[in-house]
């Protein structure tokens, strides 16, 4: 494979990751209520392609965040046990709209780059035109 | 004249260089946010092609290309750079590889400009321009 295609593959790789990545924050926003939700976390690997010899990204296995759940007090709530708190979930919203914006930032490099690997061979096959 | 045309070769080798080093950026900016990734560059094509360069003698470009491995060749090896790390061991700036990306592209170009314009002096002096 050339140059070109490499690169148009490791950036498709990155921007999957990215969106997955994205994916899963938006899960754990949407469940930042849920009461005994555990955030989710998304590991990104560098994996080795054989053929091309490119490090292409790779989303591991979806790891649950095991730090202590919120103890959210309401007694009147069906869960609550006697002192009247019931378990809420571990999602800092603070840190997942950071998380939002580094994968947004990080999935517009990568488009970016794709983009440009794109008008490179365009501009190449152009040359054959006359 | 037209025996060497060693315009084209060069043209050639710049255009495979921008080409190889685009593929690094991508990698860079795809591994951003990958724990324990090392940004990867190769020389930039003035340092690639050296001062000793002869201009009758085919250049290797690759270790894969015959006069590969006779010491004769370009130096593409792929650097790693180990300094600036992240929290989580990873040393690549998005910053530094967009602006080489644009550096890569503009050296693509170049190398293409000059390739058309050698091939139009040629169809010219054939007549045909």
């Amino acid at each position: 494979m050339s140059d070109f295609s490499n690169s148009l593959a490791v950036s498709a790789s990155g921007l999957k990751a990215q969106a997955t990545r994205l994916r899963h924050v938006s899960e754990n926003i949407s469940n930042a209520d849920t009461p005994g939700y555990r955030r989710k976390m998304v590991p990104f690997e560098a994996v080795r392609d054989m053929h091309t010899n490119v490090e292409v990204v790779k989303v591991g296995r979806v790891l649950l965040d095991r730090s202590a759940l919120d103890k959210v007090y309401d007694p009147s709530h069906p869960l609550a046990n006697e002192s009247g708190h019931y378990e809420g979930s571990n999602v800092d919203l603070m840190l997942e709209i950071a998380d939002a914006r580094e994968a947004q930032r990080s999935y517009e490099a990568n488009l970016k780059m794709f983009d440009q690997t794109r008008q490179m061979s365009a501009s190449l096959m152009e040359l054959l035109r006359r | 004249m037209f025996t060497e045309l060693n315009v084209f070769k060069l043209a050639n080798a710049m255009a495979t260089h921008a080409g190889a080093r685009q593929a690094l950026v991508s990698q860079n900016i795809a591994n951003a946010d990958t724990p324990g990734y090392h940004a990867k560059d190769i020389k930039p094509f003035s340092e690639v092609f050296g001062d000793d360069f002869q201009p009758s003698e085919m250049r290797a470009s690759r270790n894969m290309h015959l006069n590969g491995s006779s010491g004769r060749g370009m130096n593409w090896t792929v650097s790693t750079s180990e300094d600036g790390s992240d929290p989580n061991n990873n040393s690549v700036s998005i910053e530094t590889e967009i602006l080489k990306g644009v550096e890569v592209k503009r050296q693509h170009d170049k190398a293409l400009a000059i390739y058309k314009s050698s091939m139009n002096i040629l169809r010219a002096s054939l007549g045909r321009g």
